[in-house]
């Protein structure tokens, strides 16, 4: 038998500044970790303890793993402070990870803020793997500032892969090193170039922003089963066993992250 | 079935206690309550009570301790769960029904499914169960009110029914069966009317048990609409009394939440301990950045009872109370769930 408590040696090849607060860690586990895009790890810093993240990467590379981590606590602060070279530990994956089956043939709305790219990133990569297999590719990034989006670098890229795949970013207040869009993230998804009835939607960021555009994609057509949020809970065991995940019945570490909006709904305070 | 009588019976733990260590319940001579108890030597400790009611404690400590190390860096090939020789075997004498119904429940969640704990798995696979009949009830039990009866009918390797004399004796596993059949020198077969003298208990306790919890409602499965009816003033009410000690899910026979989190041994060693949990206290849930999606105490009262009595209904198929009133006893503050029960159904009649 396994003992699921027990984390894979893992090394920290190299770590990417992403924004000031986010990095990248490049991770290469001593055996390969077969993910889906959404499901998450446990992340173990040596003597300080572990934390749910889902990784970054492409999902079709089981060899390394990248997780983009913001420094938000115990855990993350230890992460920051590493070098690459350094030791850590994986369990995982857990969780059932984006619907990825129910999207095909669908027009694909993916809407992420702050340090919620990080997963969202690992969804593109899944889309990106044959871009064909669905109608369209809508991509909505937000941040506070612009050096607060997370792998910039690449929108140039992911927006020219193929001809069903628009990206549209904003940064929440103005810059004097932006001039593109300024204005929440819900407020570039009032005229969506998309057939909402025929669309899946996809969102991942903080608790407030997962409400508000919740409320805006309802406001704009969407019904509540074609809404997908990956919601942050305190997921620990990974096992839905101690007990601390729950969203209603639901526990995220084996039901979600990723929770279709349909099933939550009824939950008071379903997000915090 | 089969009858021991009780110097054959004590003789037969006295074999039984050389597989394992040997627990009894025993009466405590000041408050009159049952504590369960380790029995080292012959004869058993003065006060020794088979039959009674349940424990102050629960069996939940044997299956899960109160606090145990789960993994240890670095260690050769740490992911391979090794369970020879880690894991004393219990021998645990006087368990009550609703212990048994709780060791089920937590059984569902901690080894069925995608994932199985092997530290649990091993600690129950290691027990050795003989249980007894209730032949009376506390002022707290309410098993009744939860449809459960208190006298065990699975979940036991024996079974024992005191009547005059000695104890009846069923076997409800194959280890059970093969503990008789090795000390069948100490059974004999069962005298007409004992069987009866046997149901008669059963049916004297079931009846005070009614008596007892008269004035309570029967526990309600949470509906839509009831779900729906009920205020937060319900909780916030219960709240007020609370004081956040968390004995009421440290007493829970089926509370089996727990916290994993580790500890450094060194510069490169250190531990991964789990250990208890209540989700009353507030750091339960809290995520880094300080968030919690609980943070009122009406909020957690609220989910120690819709986890119990709703959300486990509908993960794993039923009510998680067993009605032994531990938590009753433990609260310092009065809380008592079958008051809830009385005000949920109030809410739901209006």
């Amino acid at each position: 038998m396994k003992n699921p408590y027990y984390p894979i040696d893992t090394v920290v090849e190299d770590i990417i500044t992403e924004t000031p607060t986010i990095k990248t860690f490049c991770l290469k586990p001593k055996k390969p970790i077969a993910f889906r895009a959404g499901q998450f790890m446990q992340l173990t810093v040596p003597g300080v303890g572990e934390a749910p993240f889902t990784p970054s990467s492409d999902p079709n590379i089981s060899e390394k793993m990248e997780i983009s981590i913001l420094k938000t606590g115990k855990v993350t602060d230890a992460l920051h402070e590493l070098k690459p070279g350094a030791k850590v530990g994986l369990r995982g994956p857990f969780g059932k990870g984006y619907p990825l089956d129910k999207l095909v043939g669908k027009e694909v709305l993916v809407v992420g803020g702050g340090v919620g790219l990080a997963p969202m990133r690992a969804l593109l990569y899944a889309l990106f793997n044959d871009p064909s297999k669905y109608k369209k590719i809508v991509i909505k990034f937000g941040a506070r500032e612009p050096e607060e989006l997370s792998f910039r670098r690449q929108y140039d890229e992911w927006g020219s892969l193929a001809p069903n795949i628009s990206l549209q970013t904003t940064i929440d207040v103005p810059h004097p090193k932006w001039d593109g869009h300024v204005g929440l993230v819900t407020s570039i998804l009032d005229d969506l170039d998309i057939n909402i009835p025929d669309s899946y939607a996809l969102s991942c960021g903080p608790e407030i922003m997962l409400k508000f555009v919740t409320l805006k994609l309802l406001e704009v057509g969407y019904k509540p089963p074609q809404i997908y949020l990956s919601m942050n809970r305190k997921m620990s065991c990974g096992m839905g066993k101690c007990g601390r995940c729950n969203v209603g019945h639901y526990y995220l570490c084996v039901d979600g992250p990723d929770m279709c909006y349909d099933k939550i709904k009824h939950v008071p305070n379903v997000f915090g | 079935m089969r009858f021991i009588d009780s110097t054959n019976f004590e003789r037969l733990l006295k074999k039984l206690s050389s597989e394992g260590e040997l627990f009894v319940p025993v009466r405590d001579e000041d408050s009159g309550k049952l504590h369960l108890q380790r029995a080292e030597s012959f004869p058993l400790p003065e006060g020794t009570t088979f039959d009674g009611y349940r424990t102050v404690e629960s069996l939940k400590a044997f299956g899960q301790l109160v606090r145990s190390t789960v993994a240890e860096y670095p260690m050769p090939d740490g992911e391979a769960f090794e369970s020879e020789g880690q894991f004393p075997t219990f021998v645990v004498v006087g368990a009550k029904a609703c212990d048994l119904y709780a060791l089920k429940m937590v059984d569902k969640v901690l080894i069925e499914g995608e994932f199985t704990d092997p530290f649990y798995q091993s600690r129950r696979d290691h027990m050795i169960i003989i249980s007894a009949d209730c032949s009376e009830c506390a002022e707290s039990c309410f098993c009744n009110l939860l449809g459960k009866r208190p006298f065990p009918e699975e979940g036991f390797d024996l079974n024992i029914s005191r009547i005059s004399g000695g104890f009846l004796v069923e076997a409800g596993s194959l280890r059970g069966e093969e503990v008789i059949s090795a000390n069948e020198e100490f059974f004999t077969e069962p005298r007409p009317g004992q069987a009866k003298a046997r149901d008669d208990v059963r049916a004297k306790v079931i009846e005070e048990l009614e008596n007892n919890n008269r004035d309570f409602p029967e526990a309600t499965v949470m509906t839509e609409p009831l779900r729906e009816l009920l205020t937060d003033d319900l909780w916030s009410g219960e709240a007020a009394r609370c004081v956040e000690c968390g004995a009421c899910t440290n007493i829970c026979p089926t509370c089996y939440c727990f916290l994993l989190f580790d500890q450094r041994e060194g510069n490169e060693s250190y531990r991964r301990i789990s250990s208890w949990d209540s989700c009353q206290v507030t750091g339960y849930a809290r995520m880094a950045g300080m968030g919690t999606p609980r943070a009122h105490l009406s909020d957690r009262v609220k989910h120690r009872f819709y986890h119990k009595y709703d959300y486990l209904v509908l993960s794993h198929g039923e009510i998680y109370c067993t009605g032994c009133g531990r938590c009753i006893d433990a609260c310092s503050a009065g809380i008592d769930m079958r008051d809830v029960f009385r005000k949920v159904k109030a809410q739901a009649a209006k």
